[in-house]
């Protein structure tokens, strides 16, 4: 996931702050575009500066059409074009150096046209409104989502964090006093539910800041052995390999105190408008990476079920980002569809016993039915991250 | 096998004397389709305008599948996948989608934007235009498909079972067998990955990977001979001609057992097989040439002046210049009665990596399709048992499959007649 930053995948890091600071890196963008040859353009293109969005342009038919795009400002910034009416996006040109040139293709059809820009430091402005005559269809316009748009759904979500980690709080004082009592078969009974009582809350981790890392941190860059290992991971692999209640009690104090605080600042936190659309499917690339692989499967044989728990962090996702959804994703039944029978393929490797079947001793052909339900959901997911982000009207 | 095991068999090789255990269908030109019988290899000159990826389209429209008779392309993927389609209904989904999305990559043209709908339809690995670079897709199904799953039991092409495991066969489960088999070949591996990666998204939901391998072709060496393959012989040199192809690669209307549907197939051979060059690249030359049959450097059967003449064993009847158990005298023993055995061969070259003694992961893809696979392959293959190659190849996966009948139109879908 994007919000996590180990030291093995700087790059994973750097493109969470792309995505988040998008106008702040148009330079760096520019600079780069430039190596292939970006900065001449056609002499017919479409020239845009501080005074002028698109200035005079015409488009006789429709049909499939590419715009020469040239900024002639001296600033970076983002063209859309869009239906004045509804102020539709048909398409966009994001992260628009200065000096540069973009093209923009599409199935132009009968209806209304017109440029919005975007510039640092200057207001929104709109071109003039070209009309296509005739009856044909053309690629539709999406209204887009706002930053205002997104506020209620980011309120309901912080709620939900809230709750969750209310919750959390119990679960691993609980499970801290099983260690510190030395009643390990008990810590390894409540481990589960307090780790997937977490697992449900994937589009706060980045928002959980360094927290993430202590409740949730993976040995990989660290080694088993170290001591800075802290949280869930480690105490699983300690629960299952044989170490003892002294050995884990601090661990298991830790991971207490740790949640008290988070639960503590959450109140002023804020997480990123931008997040809530991302993390829809982002969520489940991690559990597809980290969970169905094993690779997060520390000892007690339980990323089915750690999976299970993604599953339903992302429903949380879609059910705030609904009322957004409904009207600008046809594609939404696929993805209950897919989340649905991707459920119910990990409900059915939950033994009658409560135990889980290890991802790693699945048979091969539910291995295949999960994988495959897993990676259709992250196809029906990956759109709304596009259409959630939050844009400039 | 051991090398304990290995060297009896190549002493007695070097008796003269039938020995070892059964190997594959290597090297050599045994049988298969010259589509240019005494020509130049056209793929010879295809090969600058492979390299810049402008190969042309191959038409995807036609009764057979397009890929099956053309020379091969410089770069191919086989690909195995098991379904995962939930019914008859989302399978006959997958396999329209297939159609479609073949359809579109085999021709090129420009992925669809999506505005601010999505990320990018697609993966831009050949630029903002998908170019054809001579793409073919060639699909074909195991006799897994027609298991209990599908309601497709009474469907089983007749002569379509898993594959036969050989005397010196070390197959390996995980590489094996597969309800589904996709070749992609194009000039450039580019393209061929482009391919994969758009078939695949577009179907993760009805199909998963279960194993697959890459592969390239050599461009002839020299020009206008035959490529060679990764023992340093050149490989396809006897390919039987188009005109055969009613008798020895399609599956005809109204053959005995066959359901109709099946009619334009072919049956698809896929072996994978590990060549131990270290081994062989200390073997000398004379002795490489007596277990091959051939010339290394011209490529000429050894008793022949020409590379594509035909080796006439009759007059050799002792073996004293193409040894009885040379492996193109196994394979393809130029009588009138294994002439109906004779296979059309479109192997691949594969490299990928290291083993664990550090020894090259290197070897053959061989490929082949004919009409019926125990009166050819198999009959191929039990002639070879017992070849002095053997020693220094290992089959370790593949399948039998049913290439399925050609995509007629813009209306056809692969498979239509077995699932519609």
């Amino acid at each position: 996931m994007r919000n996590r930053c180990y030291a093995g995948s700087p790059d994973l890091c750097f493109s969470v702050v792309m995505r988040k600071t998008r106008l702040l890196v148009i330079a760096v963008l520019a600079a780069t575009a430039s190596l292939s040859a970006c900065g001449g353009g056609a002499p017919d293109a479409i020239s845009f500066n501080s005074a002028s969005c698109g200035g005079t342009w015409t488009l006789a038919k429709p049909g499939w059409h590419t715009f020469e795009l040239r900024n002639a400002n001296d600033v970076g910034g983002e063209i859309d074009l869009i239906d004045p009416k509804t102020s539709g996006v048909y398409a966009e040109v994001d992260q628009f150096g200065p000096g540069t040139t973009q093209t923009m293709s599409l199935d132009v059809g009968s209806g209304r046209y017109a440029f919005r820009c975007f510039f640092e430091d200057v207001d929104p402005m709109t071109g003039p409104t070209v009309t296509v005559p005739g009856r044909v269809k053309g690629f539709p316009a999406t209204v887009p989502v706002t930053f205002n748009d997104l506020v209620e759904p980011a309120k309901s979500y912080q709620a939900y964090v809230s709750a969750g980690l209310k919750t959390l709080v119990g679960q691993t004082e609980t499970l801290a006093g099983d260690v510190q009592r030395g009643n390990l078969t008990a810590a390894r009974r409540d481990w589960l539910p307090a780790h997937l009582t977490y697992e449900t809350l994937g589009a706060a981790y980045d928002a959980f800041g360094n927290f993430d890392d202590e409740i949730d941190g993976r040995a990989d860059a660290l080694g088993v052995t170290n001591p800075k290992w802290t949280g869930f991971y480690r105490l699983e692999y300690g629960l299952w390999h044989g170490q003892s209640a002294g050995e884990l009690a601090p661990y298991a104090g830790k991971l207490a105190t740790d949640v008290r605080s988070l639960l503590a600042t959450w109140p002023t936190t804020e997480i990123p408008l931008i997040d809530i659309g991302l993390r829809t499917h982002e969520i489940l690339e991690n559990a597809l990476e980290f969970q169905l692989t094993g690779h997060d499967d520390y000892g007690s044989g339980t990323t089915l079920a750690t999976t299970l728990a993604n599953v339903q962090g992302t429903r949380e996702l879609l059910s705030v980002l609904q009322p957004l959804l409904v009207t600008r994703y046809p594609g939404l039944p696929g993805v209950y569809t897919w989340l649905n029978r991707l459920q119910a393929l990990l409900e059915a490797e939950h033994q009658p016993d409560g135990t889980w079947v290890p991802a790693a001793q699945l048979p091969l052909s539910a291995r295949q039915q999960i994988d495959a339900a897993c990676g259709q959901a992250l196809q029906e997911l990956a759109p709304i991250a596009s259409i959630a982000e939050p844009r400039n009207t | 096998m051991g090398e304990a095991e290995k060297l009896p068999g190549r002493r007695s090789f070097l008796r003269g004397m039938a020995g070892g255990v059964a190997g594959g269908v290597v090297a050599g030109g045994a049988a298969g389709f010259a589509l240019r019988a005494s020509q130049p290899d056209p793929a010879m000159a295809a090969d600058t305008v492979s390299l810049e990826g402008r190969l042309p389209a191959v038409p995807f429209h036609g009764r057979y599948q397009a890929g099956i008779t053309p020379p091969a392309q410089r770069q191919t993927a086989v690909i195995s996948f098991d379904a995962t389609a939930d019914g008859k209904s989302e399978l006959a989904d997958l396999f329209q989608t297939i159609t479609s999305r073949a359809r579109f990559l085999t021709a090129g043209g420009t992925p669809p934007p999506v505005g601010i709908d999505g990320p990018p339809s697609d993966s831009g690995l050949l630029g903002a235009t998908v170019i054809p670079d001579g793409l073919t897709v060639t699909l074909g199904v195991g006799s897994t498909l027609f298991d209990d799953r599908y309601g497709l039991a009474s469907q089983l092409p007749e002569r379509l079972t898993p594959m036969q495991s050989f005397p010196n066969d070390n197959l390996d489960p995980a590489q094996t067998g597969g309800d589904l088999i996709l070749q992609l070949s194009a000039g450039n591996a580019d393209t061929v990955l482009h391919a994969l990666r758009d078939i695949a998204r577009h179907t993760r939901g009805a199909m998963q990977i279960n194993w697959r391998i890459d592969g390239f072709g050599s461009p002839a060496r020299p020009a206008g001979t035959v490529p060679r393959n990764l023992l340093g012989f050149m490989d396809g040199i006897a390919n039987p001609p188009l005109s055969k192809a009613r008798e020895l690669l399609w599956v005809q209307p109204g053959t005995a057992g066959e359901p109709a549907w099946t009619a334009g197939g072919s049956y698809f051979v896929v072996r994978l097989i590990r060549m131990f060059v270290e081994f062989w690249d200390r073997v000398d030359v004379f002795e490489q040439q007596q277990m091959i049959g051939r010339n290394r450097t011209t490529g000429c059967p050894l008793d022949a002046s020409s590379l594509f003449a035909t080796p006439d064993f009759g007059a050799d009847p002792t073996g004293a210049v193409i040894p009885l158990n040379a492996h193109i005298r196994l394979a393809n023993p130029r009588t009138p009665q294994t002439a109906s055995s004779r296979i059309l061969r479109r192997g691949y070259n594969y490299d990928r990596g290291i083993d664990q003694v550090g020894d090259l992961d290197q070897g053959l893809i061989f490929t082949c399709f004919q009409q019926d696979i125990k009166r050819q392959f198999e009959a191929v293959q039990t002639r070879l048992i017992g070849e002095p190659l053997v020693d220094y190849i290992s089959p370790f996966g593949g399948g039998y499959f049913l290439a399925l009948p050609g995509v007629r139109d813009t209306a056809d879908w692969y498979g239509r007649a077995l699932l519609a």
